[in-house]
């Protein structure tokens, strides 16, 4: 999406170390907004500990990128992900042994963090459920700086057990109340930073601990081999093992 | 800093479960007249195995995130109580365990509707474990015999997060005191620190359940202050989770409950992102 646009989108994945590529179950997806010379952006990662939720963040993600909603009314509009999630969970006919069918029944859950960059307007909305974050990085200065980190802004706010978004019915009416909505400005030479839960942590910790990390992930990574060092350098500095997304929107003024 | 071992498919958990067997598992339980301590016994076991299995199953598969064993004590030893094909083994993988239930049962669950009413749900109940009682209770075998399990396991997942043994008893100790072998017993691990040790008293003495306490003020009998003192106190991610699951716990909150199922500390464990929603 870099040619002739105002912006230009990088973005780089890889698995929890010791699992198959495979196994990696964040989903993510960009798409050009003609109108307003923009884009809408996409990231949700998989709860790990409940079954087919790849299959549901990538449905998370398509189903924002085809809507045109930004706000929490978009968790009101995901009846047709649902029955899509439960045609290709249960495709496989087979009787599944009795913990796959129990675990199955509960459902597949994710984070999702919606975003639509409005480049004529200058301004972004966003929203999300869960702790997949988003910073906006003054890059003008020399060490850069966080304009605004979305949802979460604190390391100390990450937990094991967020409240997710369910591909099951149940609930799904309340979903949108658990929602938070942010909008900002852009400005230029800003950049912004879209990451699954592990690496955000680990950028605000590191921005805590007074040894910001923005310049490394906005300037160092190049290629996939470059994300790859950096998250082993992460993971080697305490960043939990665990799926690792990071998408990266620069703007070009 | 110790308990930060990751648990995974390289590098599982342990769970060793020590069940009292005795004659006064017999007794009626909480001062519930026609439900025996052993009923309540092989509950809490079924539902813990259920739910460590339900954790690991991924998709159509399960992984073996833990290994799991129990011990039965009565008479006046100790010996593995797995039965079926698993007999005689003390330690499996989670799958192993998971697709050799003894049978499994059609049960119904009573469920929300979600429309203010409730409705009767067809679930299915693997059943591991049936209740069973004769003789002592010799809790200080049973102890040195989790010795042995546990060194063999710490010896081979060295780098493991360290054992978990939950004994499960009515506390009244036939084979002397057990608070020795308990101390031994948390003298082993792996080196991501000490084996932790919790245990489930359940009592014929009526009263409200306790969980996780700091102290032992307030329990009820010599017998519960003694499995208090044997128990140990529970990890900062574990008291971080335990506030989580809406439990009220502190730092010095130990892993013992008196006539409650302890079904919850099952999910103590990290073993990756879990929806706050499936509490």
């Amino acid at each position: 999406m870099s040619s002739g646009s105002p912006f230009a989108i990088a973005a780089f994945w890889c698995q929890k170390a010791g699992n198959a590529v495979e196994e990696y179950e964040d989903a993510w997806s960009v798409r050009r907004v003609g109108e307003t010379a923009g884009c809408r952006v996409a990231i949700a990662d998989g709860a790990t500990e409940t079954s087919y939720s790849k299959i549901w963040a990538t449905l998370l993600v398509e189903s924002y990128l085809r809507d045109s909603v930004t706000g929490p009314e978009f968790f009101d509009r995901l009846e047709a992900a649902r029955r899509l999630w439960r045609q290709r969970a249960f495709r496989n006919t087979r009787p599944l042994p009795w913990y796959a069918a129990e675990k199955a029944k509960q459902g597949a859950f994710a984070t999702f963090l919606g975003f639509e960059l409005n480049v004529a307007g200058k301004v972004w909305r966003a929203v999300a459920i869960g702790d997949s974050c988003m910073f906006q990085l003054d890059a003008a200065k020399q060490e850069m700086r966080v304009v605004q980190a979305f949802p979460l802004s604190r390391s100390t706010e990450f937990g094991t057990s967020p409240y997710l978004v369910g591909s099951n019915p149940e609930g799904a009416a309340t979903v949108g109340a658990h929602a938070e909505v942010c909008q900002g400005s852009l400005r230029r030479d800003d950049l912004i930073l879209f990451a699954t839960d592990a690496l955000s942590a680990w950028l605000l910790r590191r921005e805590e601990d007074r040894a910001p990390a923005w310049k490394e992930a906005c300037e160092s990574i190049a290629e996939q081999s470059d994300f790859e060092v950096f998250v082993q350098r992460a993971r080697d500095d305490g960043m939990r093992n665990d799926d690792v997304t990071l998408l990266r929107v620069t703007f070009r003024g | 800093m110790p308990y930060r071992a990751e648990i995974s498919r390289k590098n599982p958990g342990c769970f060793l479960f020590l069940v009292d067997q005795s004659g006064s598992m017999e007794d009626p339980f909480g001062g519930e007249s026609g439900r025996k301590k052993a009923d309540e016994m092989a509950t809490i076991l079924n539902k813990l195995i259920h739910n460590i299995s339900l954790r690991c199953a991924k998709s159509d598969a399960i992984y073996d995130y833990f290994h799991v064993g129990v011990l039965g004590y009565s008479e006046d030893k100790s010996k593995p109580a797995l039965g079926g094909s698993l007999a005689g083994k003390e330690l499996v993988p989670i799958s192993e365990l998971a697709n050799n239930p003894l049978r499994i049962e059609d049960r119904t669950k009573k469920q929300d509707d979600g429309a203010g009413g409730i409705v009767e749900q067809s679930v299915k109940f693997p059943v591991w474990f049936d209740p069973t009682w004769s003789g002592g209770t010799p809790m200080c075998a049973a102890l040195k015999e989790a010795q042995g399990v546990i060194k063999k396991w710490s010896a081979e997942h060295a780098k493991g997060f360290p054992p978990i043994v939950i004994n499960i008893t009515d506390g009244e100790s036939s084979d002397g005191d057990p608070v020795a072998d308990a101390k031994a017993l948390t003298g082993l691990g792996t080196d991501d620190g000490p084996t932790l040790l919790f245990n489930v008293h359940l009592s014929s003495t009526a009263g409200a359940p306790i969980e996780l306490p700091g102290k032992p003020d307030g329990l009820p009998d010599q017998y519960a202050k003694q499995l208090f003192e044997m128990s140990s106190v529970l990890t900062p991610f574990m008291v971080g989770r335990a506030r989580e699951l809406g439990m009220a716990v502190d730092e010095t909150s130990r892993g013992f409950v008196f006539n409650a199922q302890p079904v919850q500390v099952i999910q103590f464990l990290d073993i990756g992102t879990r929806p706050a929603q499936l509490r």
